[in-house]
């Protein structure tokens, strides 16, 4: 018991400061990452943020606001879209530490300039 | 330290419920380490799943519980194009066309090729009514205009404005929310939870999950106390599990499905012995484009203009198809038009403009790159390398059937293309079937009770509806007749298990 203690704690403290480093992240988090995983990762290091996580700091309506469209594409405006609109969780079209794309490109060829996969 | 040490206490936690869970359980209901429990389980956010909770709501249900597996709600049916077909309705009345629940079974049992239910048709059809106005009560907003589907003897297709599925989803989300209906994403329905007799008690759930992440979340086990609604879809989006069915359904051909459409409920009640039914008759859509994901834009685009168009074999220049046949005669005469290696050669869609442009996706197809405009039969001739000869004489051709009113080639009815002359500029969109839709399932009957393979009777607090049940539409089923019969079933089941 003490020995997979000791494992756990060694990975999980190798996870801690590598992050950091050598993870893949987006700079404007850098902030984020300097007060640690914990800041995001609030369900623990080895699981998934809570889809409560990101809304920390953004906030959806104005996130909405940001990203709204006019005319004809009024209803594609991902933070409030047609299909989900303003329920889709952040996780389910952005990854901090893996690149993804928007849903909405599993059915469409939108063209999101601003997103950075 | 203190991070590490809840990490470790949750995962000892998550290893203990798993342990008490194994896969197929059957216990006594005082065996289990009950976590939840609500009155009506339903597992699923698509139409079936979504229609149940409002009526449970409309009914007095007082606890309601909806899980999800994906981020989102909705599924398949959000995705939809938004038609649903019902017979007798106001608008049908308004617009002077003639229907009824019976002529709507008769068009469905043709084309069900003598596998599909009539009891069960009947069922959902007679029920139309009821659904058209209950999505009206939710706040959704049919348009004026009814549509032609394809395979039907009168005009039955009503389509909401946003012309796609969440038309209904939305509205009906809000509508079971106001009931009191606890709706909750990333639950994913791992196993039914059933007594040594083989009634369902429960099911186990895996909180937390992100799709793709098998193992992310934590199981529970959550009791139900007048039973569990299984919503969860079809299997369109499972490629071993429907190439394993249907060998022509590899990769090549594209799907239409939303992510989680894998199957898992059909799965889970198989192993709990449900009686499946015609599960190698999955459809695939002929009006989807190689140009674009999913049902994307194409879809609407074609659907509009199939009446009044031509499809074309690229290597022949003629038509090969009546473009209004059902849809697995279409898809079939699709997915046969190759190149001389056998690779993949599309069809072409070719409509005329002129009416084109009435319907709203026009601008989206274009847009998109999904669709293109040419001034001449000769520009679509060199772009696509199309014979233009043949080509020429095949629009010439199919002008004079739209003046006299038939179609000699294929056919098809003409009533819809009546003075629509295929006249430049054209709009032309390439056509490759994708998997759409799954007719087969486990097997329910009118109460959306679900059936047992070993005994014919029912399987005592079990509850099937949508996609994810089998046998009603046969061989094929009609463009928009999904919709409806989600909906029926979800509304049945609600009644059925209020009554239990
Ligand atoms: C793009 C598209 C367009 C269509 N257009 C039309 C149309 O215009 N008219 C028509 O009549 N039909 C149409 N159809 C068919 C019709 O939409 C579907 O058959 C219908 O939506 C199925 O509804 P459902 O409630 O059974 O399943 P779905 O709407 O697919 O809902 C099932 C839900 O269950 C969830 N789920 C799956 N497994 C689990 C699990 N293990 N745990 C928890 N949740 C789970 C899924 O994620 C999904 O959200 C279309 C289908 C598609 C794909």
């Amino acid at each position: 018991m003490n020995k997979i203690n000791l494992l756990l704690l060694l990975a999980l403290t190798s996870c801690l400061t590598l992050s950091a480093h050598a993870r893949d992240k987006r700079d404007y988090h850098d902030m984020v990452y300097d007060s640690g995983c914990k800041t995001c990762h609030d369900q623990g290091a080895k699981r998934f943020p809570s889809d409560q996580a990101c809304l920390q700091c953004h906030d959806m309506s104005e996130l909405a606001e940001q990203t709204k469209r006019e005319g004809h594409d009024a209803k594609q405006n991902p933070h409030d879209s047609m299909h989900y609109g303003q329920e889709a969780p952040c996780m389910e079209c952005h990854g901090e530490h893996t690149p993804k794309q928007a849903i909405c490109m599993d059915c469409h060829n939108f063209d999101y300039p601003k997103f950075k996969h | 330290m203190q991070t590490r040490r809840s990490f470790l206490k949750l995962g000892a936690g998550a290893a203990a419920a798993g342990a008490l869970v194994p896969f197929a359980t059957h216990a006594s209901p005082s065996d289990i380490k009950w976590d939840e429990e609500h009155e009506i389980i339903i597992v699923g956010s698509g139409f079936a799943g979504l229609a149940a909770a409002v009526e449970a709501g409309k009914l007095g249900a007082k606890d309601v519980v909806v899980f999800e597996k994906l981020g989102v709600y909705g599924g398949n049916s959000t995705l939809n194009a938004g038609q649903a077909c019902f017979a007798n309705t106001d608008l049908q009345k308004k617009l002077g066309i003639e229907d009824s629940a019976e002529l709507m079974v008769q068009d469905q049992l043709k084309s069900g090729r003598g596998y599909a239910s009539e009891v069960l048709l009947r069922h959902s059809a007679e029920l139309g009514p009821y659904i058209y106005q209950l999505t009206k009560d939710c706040g959704c907003i049919y348009r004026d205009h009814i549509i032609n589907t394809g395979g039907t003897s009168a005009t039955r297709s009503h389509q909401v404005v946003e012309r796609s599925g969440s038309g209904f989803i939305r509205p009906m989300l809000k509508t079971a929310r106001s009931y009191g209906v606890k709706t909750k994403i990333r639950h994913k329905f791992e196993g039914l939870i059933t007594a040594k007799d083989g009634s369902v008690l429960g099911i186990k759930v895996r909180r937390g999950y992100h799709f793709g992440h098998e193992d992310s979340g934590e199981l529970i086990n959550v009791r139900a106390l007048r039973g569990v609604l299984i919503a969860t879809g079809g299997f369109g989006a499972n490629v071993s599990f429907r190439q394993a069915l249907d060998p022509n359904l590899g990769p090549e051909v594209g799907c239409t499905n939303a992510r989680g459409a894998t199957g898992d409920g059909l799965i889970a009640m198989l192993a709990e012995g449900a009686m499946p039914v015609h599960l190698s008759f999955i459809q695939s859509g002929p009006w989807a484009s190689p140009d674009e994901g999913g049902f994307g834009y194409g879809a609407g685009f074609s659907l509009y203009n199939f009446p009044h168009s031509i499809a074309i074999d690229r290597s022949t220049g003629q038509r090969f198809m009546n473009e209004t046949a059902d849809r697995k005669t279409r898809a079939d005469l699709e997915v046969q038009r190759r190149d001389k290696d056998g690779k993949p050669n599309p069809a072409l869609l070719i409509a005329p403009k002129h009416e084109a442009q009435k319907d709203p996706s026009l601008e989206n197809v274009l847009r998109y790159k999904v669709a293109w405009e040419f001034d001449s039969v000769e520009a679509i001739a060199k772009h696509f390398e199309v014979p233009l000869k043949p080509l020429k004489k095949q629009i010439e051709d199919w002008n004079t059937y739209v003046k006299a009113g038939e179609d000699p080639q294929f056919g098809k009815r003409m009533n819809m293309s009546t003075g629509i002359y295929l006249t430049p500029p054209f709009i032309v969109q390439r056509l490759w079937p994708k998997v759409h839709y799954c007719q087969g399932g486990i097997q329910i009957n009118t109460k959306a009770e679900v059936i047992a393979a070993k005994t014919g009777k029912k399987i005592p607090g079990l509850y099937a509806a949508g996609e994810v049940s089998g046998g009603i539409h046969g061989v094929s089923r009609l463009g928009g007749c999904s919709t409806p019969e989600c909906m029926a079933f979800g509304v049945t089941a609600a009644r059925s298990m209020m009554k239990a």
